[in-house]
């Protein structure tokens, strides 16, 4: 069966008893979903309700209220966990293991036979790079090895849905950069991708859309586009006439000199026409750099906001 | 094929716990060096072979039984809540493993685990006293064959004894019950709680006609005899797996070792896949 959306969670909520009777809800009546094909960012504070709505999503956690469909079946289902995979944070194997040991071990999980599981294992080995180091103990392997380990065990059954729980988390640049060219190379491939990253650079980098909570709930939800406002753009010029910087300060946000430089601060798009119209052949253009609110930005807006 | 992959990666890891090597280590080193002990005390040239051989099996399976129920409990305890500590169970469970194959691979792999554990301290054991056996019948056929005595004064050495090896697989058994009790309290308790509740369980069933005769007793009010009652049918009669005194003394009670191992190991079989239902249902419906 095909199905248009990966995930679909409708008033999905986490409700814990406390020993007193008391309960706390880690997730309260969150409504998204995620469309097949996308890259999808998933993006909070600590203790927001990330991991737990993931474990809910894998069937790891029973739901208070509320439902989840994975792949067009009930989060936990068999057939979903069969086009599904997931890589947790700090994903921990059996350490007297190496990795072609654990890569089998999963690959048996999936019914695999003998021939196929040992054409897998070195497809997967070579592909996330440990193809040399498939033979040593994972006690000897370091962080970084491990997380590849992890990204190899998440692609055994070739998943057309991969959630992703801090993937990046304490990785060196060369690690980093390869999980990201990773999802890239994933969404290329048409496969969903569902991000849960505190690396707020690498999810405006590589999702489509991105989903903010923050307590449980859900903040805000949509594309880049929509999320992002476009900011100011700044226009430096050399050497203008005199009276020029007269004429430009009304009609800009703000203006700034530093020696024969200015820089002028403009808001809209179209005040940016007007002023290049004004300074043409009134002065030397340096640049024009158009700003834009990062996700950083707004996550600690509105972060801020929600605390207040 | 589910269950197989998880049952031998629980035998590899169980293997290389430290604690359990060690354990298995000193126990089969103390079996060997029993064959010393009973050469060296005064008693046993005094009762002769008969009562070394008595005195070598008695410590023998003494040893192995007390290993054992140690390594069950260790094992058994950390099975359920040292995968969710390490979150291993996560990445395994997020796979199409549902949760009475992840059950049940683990218990297949605590008692190949025990199997192993027991075979390897059981051949010890049995080589031992075959040993001692075999040296102690070797003198005395020489001094039969160059003497010509016959009959009188001369002791009847069995080199191998097969209530041994009925001995050894009763003592599995009881492992394999132990550890199908502490499966299921690892559904539901912390490893530490699990150890102890274990060893509860342990001591309780060891002492089951204490506890039988307890619901029977005169003075006994019927709320408390009710107790006792349902102690005594619901825990595993650890104490009938245990017959060393059986095996000590062939005169004793028992007239077929081999069918009574056979009883012993129908029951301990009911009992181990009554836990393992119980330990699947409570599992079932257990967050991760």
């Amino acid at each position: 069966m095909s199905v248009a959306e990966a995930i679909v969670v409708q008033g999905l909520t986490k409700v814990y008893k406390g020993r007193l009777g008391d309960g706390v809800a880690a997730v309260n009546d969150l409504n998204f979903q995620v469309n097949q094909g996308e890259i999808f960012g998933f993006i909070g504070p600590n203790g927001a309700g990330k991991t737990t709505t993931i474990k809910m999503l894998l069937g790891l956690l029973f739901p208070t209220a509320g439902t989840a469909l994975v792949m067009g079946k009930p989060a936990g289902d068999i057939d979903a966990k069969h086009k599904t995979s997931y890589l947790p944070e700090s994903p921990y194997f059996y350490e007297h293991m190496n990795a072609g040991e654990v890569l089998d071990f999963y690959c048996q999980l999936f019914r695999m036979g003998p021939g196929a599981r040992k054409e897998k294992i070195g497809e997967l080995l070579d592909r996330v790079g440990l193809a040399k180091d498939g033979q040593r103990a994972l006690r000897q392997y370091s962080k970084g090895m491990l997380q590849r380990v992890g990204i190899a065990q998440a692609l055994i059954n070739d998943p057309d849905l991969l959630i992703f729980d801090e993937p990046t988390s304490g990785l060196d640049p060369i690690a980093h950069k390869d999980i990201q060219d990773l999802i890239l190379s994933l969404r290329d491939q048409g496969k969903t991708v569902f991000l849960s990253s505190h690396q707020l650079s690498d999810v405006e980098r590589v999702c489509d859309r991105v989903a903010i909570i923050n307590r449980g709930e859900l903040v805000k939800i949509g594309s880049m586009e929509e999320l992002l406002h476009a900011g100011r753009t700044i226009i430096t010029i050399s050497k203008p006439q005199t009276g020029l910087v007269d004429q430009l300060t009304p009609v800009v946000e703000h203006v700034a000199a530093e020696g024969d430089r200015v820089r002028l601060y403009v808001e809209s798009e179209e005040t940016v026409h007007n002023v290049l119209d004004m300074i043409r052949d009134k002065a030397s253009l340096i640049s024009v750099v158009p700003q834009r609110q990062t996700l950083e930005d707004l996550f600690v807006e509105i972060v801020r906001e929600v605390r207040k | 094929m589910i269950i197989w992959a998880i049952a031998k990666t629980t035998v590899g890891d169980a293997l290389r716990k430290k604690v359990l090597q060690i354990f298995l280590v000193v126990t089969i080193g103390l079996i060997v060096l029993s064959l010393s002990f009973s050469q060296t005390l005064s008693f046993s040239s005094q009762r002769g072979v008969s009562a070394d051989l008595m005195m070598l099996k008695s410590f023998g399976l003494g040893l192995m039984a007390l290993a054992g129920i140690f390594i069950s409990l260790v094992l058994g305890v950390s099975l359920i809540p040292q995968e969710i500590e390490r979150r291993t169970i996560y990445t395994i469970l997020a796979k199409p493993v549902t949760r009475y194959e992840f059950i049940i691979g683990k218990f297949l792999g605590a008692i190949l685990t025990l199997a192993i554990t027991t075979g390897l301290m059981g051949v010890v054991f049995i080589a031992t006293v075959v040993l001692k056996a075999w040296g102690a019948e070797q003198p005395a056929l020489s001094k039969v064959a160059a003497q010509g005595i016959t009959g009188v004064g001369t002791e009847k050495v069995q080199v191998f004894d097969m209530n041994m090896l009925w001995g050894v697989i009763l003592i599995y058994l009881q492992f394999m019950v132990l550890s199908s009790v502490v499966l299921l309290f690892s559904t539901i308790f912390t490893s530490t709680v699990n150890f102890f509740m274990g060893a509860a369980v342990y001591v309780v069933g060891f002492a089951s006609t204490i506890v039988q005769s307890l619901g029977g007793a005169e003075g006994a009010g019927p709320f408390l005899k009710i107790f006792y009652k349902v102690v005594f049918y619901v825990l595993p009669r650890f104490d009938q797996f245990n017959m060393p005194n059986q095996l000590l003394h062939p005169e004793a009670s028992i007239a077929n070792m081999g069918i009574y191992t056979m009883r012993m190991f129908l029951y301990a079989v009911v009992y181990a896949l009554l836990a393992l239902v119980l330990a699947i249902l409570i599992f079932q419906n257990r967050e991760v």
